[in-house]
């Protein structure tokens, strides 16, 4: 056999295979060519954009150890601080729905929104703590968050809820016979946690921990907020600076970028040789009961769990409150008017609130309703087919998992100043590199809702003479309605307050609301930050509610 | 037309290194109902599958209606909806968000049959399975039984003139399935359509089979009606399958015209006939075997170990020479356990079969 023969035998073979007329193996290659045409370009330019430019961290090695001293304190503290409130909060603690609700409300606000929350709280001069605590300590006390472990702090209560999810998904899927099992054969609370419940729950951590690295590392906002005022500079910030110099110093600024792509992959990579085959196989199938026996230190779990809330979410969002709604800040608290002055400052004098709302809005509403679609039939052709190559398509729509969304973001810039398509600049630009990075993010959901649908319910239909696109309109999707829409508010929140690439990719006419916020910071009037924080947040909420309606309405039992 | 409603045809499905099905072909005519009989794993429902399109096979020719719905030589395969099949799946894969009437009416709505067709063609599927009453409800508010019944009336609706089964009655209770199985046979010869029914329960294919073809590792062992398979398995496999519980290696020889089975232990049992391949094994069902507690010209003797109460029957183990012997008789009070029986099979209910 020569290799002509290989060569004509193989090419046989695909025309066989296209020459059938079946819908899902052209949208198989489809979804497959769609996502390595996200994934690919961006991810190679990052790679190579800094190719004959310096190479930066080389000359700056405080900023390479304070990016790897926040990326590794940040994740350190999360993924503890997420597997403990996952401890905690067993079946029985006082208000456990509601706590799991408010735990994971950082997942909601952008981080920026908090760091500038905990910047009216604890900046060393005129933070409210400062000053009712110097009220009552003296005047020499100040807690400093414009600090390096400020950045840290703020850093890690953005992100603790991403391991507190999945630790507390995996917790969920212990069969309460491995705890009993070993209470019966003589072991005590403390080392059925340390020798059973932990070290089952360790992949989940460990996955969960590359996840929070990338993102503490990929954090541009907080240490922009906290840490750049205090001469506390990482990868990120860098990057902004030297594309904000003039003329941008491309080049520079994507040798960190290639500096982050390293890292984290050095880490992905780390991580599966650690986690290897192993699996999450701590669910048995067959007579599987989650315990049921009440905890003990209800009370203190419960309080635990409020303590993160308050510092999280309640603390900063009423700073952000009190300072859009003061007429000014006084070193002195007696002297405080409320007004509306920065309400209407923000949605009538600033000229960016409207053009920004809408650009926010209309990229929201894309971002989720593409990710949403590509992520399901992504998954369908990942679980329902045999399809050569999914394994592949897999992999690559995971990619942006490990890749910070600032160097996406760079690499998107370097590709599409070069190609002759008219989207540098424009809203479409943002809406690339938003589908891109959320796009894990609508595998995975949608993966989990096909994974409950039992593939029989949409071959009844195809043998009943629907076709793919028939059984999906009338069948799959609308099984899927109530996840597909909570995954969908979720994007839409999560791209409403998207900074990272945002701040890279936006123009005069593409400014979005996260960066709208974050120029009135730079510039402005920090009580205007505030009230248009609170516009941004009402924005977001609105349109969720309006479509968190939608799910409620009763469609089936 | 030709009379054949569907014909497989070297048909292989590979899953992956797997090779799921290897090989199979056969014909059911129109109007037949052709069980898929083997334990799980063998590869029926995989080829009922790759019938419905469900699966791509690497090889093979699938014929429905005189129509080539599969070939992999002519790079032809039809979608699963372009096949006018219908079928009812192990899950019953009703769909919750319908109810009982849209579910039936779906295949005709995809099919785009006219409004007061749909009507009709849904109430008589809902008159065949007594379910005409519940039309308008919710299908989450269907037991097991009804929602059985649902998947059955869908395919039937369809007017498909071949329906494909995958183990439909294998959820339901065993009171049910008798009643269903009962039921689903009337229905196939009432309305005349072609059956192909997957199921590992032996009873189950042998009451309702036209004809059973038994399967194993993804190859057919036997085919033929449900009687050849229960009184006549051509081997040990098959023979295992439908419960003939006295399996054992034997030479055969000709004794003086006559042609006998010895075994292992030198006990040696008449044989009616000639034996036709190379056999290795002779068997009897337990119900053959007659036993006395005294001996007599034919009998044999053997130690009864164990006597087991079975219901309408007794079972009794028996062992002789190393070897154990199945029995099953009326239960009758001159055997006692441990004690000498004397037991025999007549010529006629001893076979042999291939390893």
């Amino acid at each position: 056999m020569t290799a002509g023969d290989v060569l004509r035998g193989s090419a046989e073979k695909r025309w066989t295979s296209w020459s059938s007329l079946r819908a899902e193996r052209w949208l198989g290659a489809g979804a497959g060519i769609v996502v390595a045409l996200l994934v690919l370009p961006p991810l190679l330019a990052a790679m190579t954009a800094s190719v004959g430019a310096e190479f930066a961290p080389l000359h700056r090695p405080d900023i390479v150890l304070n990016t790897l001293l926040l990326g590794v304190t940040t994740t350190m503290l999360a993924v503890a601080g997420g597997t403990g409130l996952a401890l905690a909060l067993v079946p029985g603690v006082p208000a456990k729905a509601m706590l799991e609700r408010l735990i994971v409300m950082p997942l909601y606000l952008t981080p920026l929104l908090t760091a500038i929350g905990w910047s009216w709280l604890a900046s060393p001069r005129s933070g409210l703590v400062n000053l009712l605590l110097r009220n009552a300590l003296g005047p020499d006390f100040a807690i400093n968050v414009i600090s390096a472990s400020g950045v840290i702090v703020v850093s890690t209560l953005a992100v603790m809820p991403l391991p507190f999810l999945l630790v507390s998904d995996a917790l969920a899927g212990i069969d309460a016979s491995l705890v009993e099992a070993a209470r019966v054969h003589g072991a005590g609370p403390r080392t059925v946690l340390r020798r059973i419940v932990l070290p089952l729950l360790a992949p989940a951590a460990l996955a969960s921990a590359l996840l929070v690295f990338v993102q503490a590392v990929g954090l541009f906002s907080v240490p922009a907020v906290l840490g750049m005022p205090a001469d506390f500079n990482v990868a990120t910030t860098e990057i902004f600076r030297l594309l904000e110099s003039y003329p941008p110093r491309v080049g520079e600024a994507a040798s960190w970028g290639l500096l982050l792509l390293a890292i984290t992959a050095l880490l992905t990579f780390g991580q599966s040789l650690l986690l290897g085959r192993r699996s999450f196989a701590t669910i048995s199938g067959k007579g599987f009961r989650p315990s049921t026996k009440p905890p003990r230190g209800r009370r203190s779990r419960a309080t635990l769990a409020w303590f993160y809330v308050i510092l999280a979410t309640v603390l900063p969002l009423l700073a952000l409150l009190w300072a859009a709604s003061v007429s000014f800040v006084a070193g002195d608290l007696r002297l405080t008017r409320f007004s509306t002055l920065h309400f209407d400052n923000v949605l009538f004098a600033y000229p960016k609130t409207w053009i920004a709302a809408r650009n926010s809005t209309l990229l929201g509403v894309l971002t989720a309703t593409i990710v949403c679609l590509l992520g399901l039939v992504v998954s369908w052709i990942i679980l329902r087919t045999r399809q050569a190559g999914r394994g592949l398509i897999d992999q690559l729509s995971m990619v942006p998992l490990s890749v910070p969304a600032m160097v996406f973001a760079l690499g998107l810039l370097w590709v599409y100043v070069r190609l002759p398509l008219p989207i540098y600049g424009t809203l479409s630009i943002l809406l690339i590199a938003y589908v891109t990075h959320y796009l894990p993010f609508g595998v995975r959901a949608a993966s989990a809702a096909l994974r409950q649908l039992h593939p029989e319910l949409e071959e009844a239909a195809r043998i009943a003479g629907a076709t793919w696109f028939g059984t999906m309109r009338r069948i799959t999707l609308p099984l899927l309605r109530q996840t597909m829409i909570a995954s969908w508010a979720l994007l839409f929140i999560m791209a409403m307050q998207e900074v990272s690439s945002s701040i890279l990719l936006y123009s005069s006419s593409s400014i979005v609301l996260s960066v709208a916020v974050f120029d009135l910071w730079e510039n402005g009037n920090p009580s205007d930050v505030a009230a248009l924080g609170f516009v941004q947040l009402a924005a977001s909420f609105v349109v969720v509610g309006l479509a968190l309606r939608a799910r409620h309405q009763p469609s089936f039992s | 037309m030709s009379a054949e409603a569907v014909i497989v045809e070297g048909l292989e499905v590979a899953h992956g290194p797997t090779q799921a099905v290897r090989s199979l072909s056969f014909a059911a005519r129109r109007g037949e109902l052709m069980t898929l009989l083997g334990p799980s794993g063998c590869g029926k429902t995989t080829s009922l599958r790759a019938i419905a399109g469900l699966e791509t096979p690497s090889a093979g020719r699938v014929v429905l209606e005189g129509r080539v719905a599969f070939d992999q030589a002519a790079g032809i395969d039809l979608a699963p909806e372009r096949r006018g099949l219908s079928m009812v799946f192990q899950s019953y894969a009703i769909w919750p968000h319908m109810t009982v009437f849209e579910n039936v009416a779906f295949g005709l709505r995809a099919r785009r049959a006219k409004r007061d067709e749909i009507a009709a063609s849904v109430r008589r599927g809902l008159e065949a399975v007594g379910l005409h009453a519940l039309a308008d409800r919710p299908a989450t508010r269907l037991s097991g039984g009804q929602q059985q019944r649902v998947a059955l009336a869908r395919a039937i609706a369809c007017n498909s003139s071949v329906i494909l089964l995958d183990e439909p009655l294998s959820n339901l209770d065993a009171m049910l399935r008798m009643e269903m199985r009962a039921e689903f046979k009337a229905l196939q010869h009432r309305l005349g359509f072609t059956a192909i029914y997957v199921t590992h329960d032996q009873e189950e294919a042998l009451v309702l089979a036209d004809r059973v073809l038994v399967m194993r590792n993804g190859l057919v062992e036997q085919t033929g009606r449900p009687a050849e398979i229960h009184d006549r398995p051509r081997t040990r496999f098959v023979a295992d399958f439908v419960g003939v519980r006295n399996v054992f290696p034997c030479e055969v020889k000709q004794d003086g015209g006559r042609f006998v089975a010895i075994l292992d232990n030198g006990v040696r049992l008449q044989l009616r006939g000639e034996p036709a391949k190379v056999p290795s094994c002779v068997c009897f069902r337990p119900i053959s075997v007659s036993l006395s507690p005294r001996p007599d010209a034919q009998a044999m003797a053997a130690t009864l170990i164990r006597a087991t109460y079975l219901g309408d029957l007794m079972e009794y183990e028996l062992r002789a020479g190393g070897l154990t012997i199945w029995a099953r008789s009326l239960a009758r009070g001159d055997l006692a356990e441990g004690a000498q029986v004397f037991w025999s099979v007549p010529p006629d209910a001893c076979f042999l079969v291939t390893a």
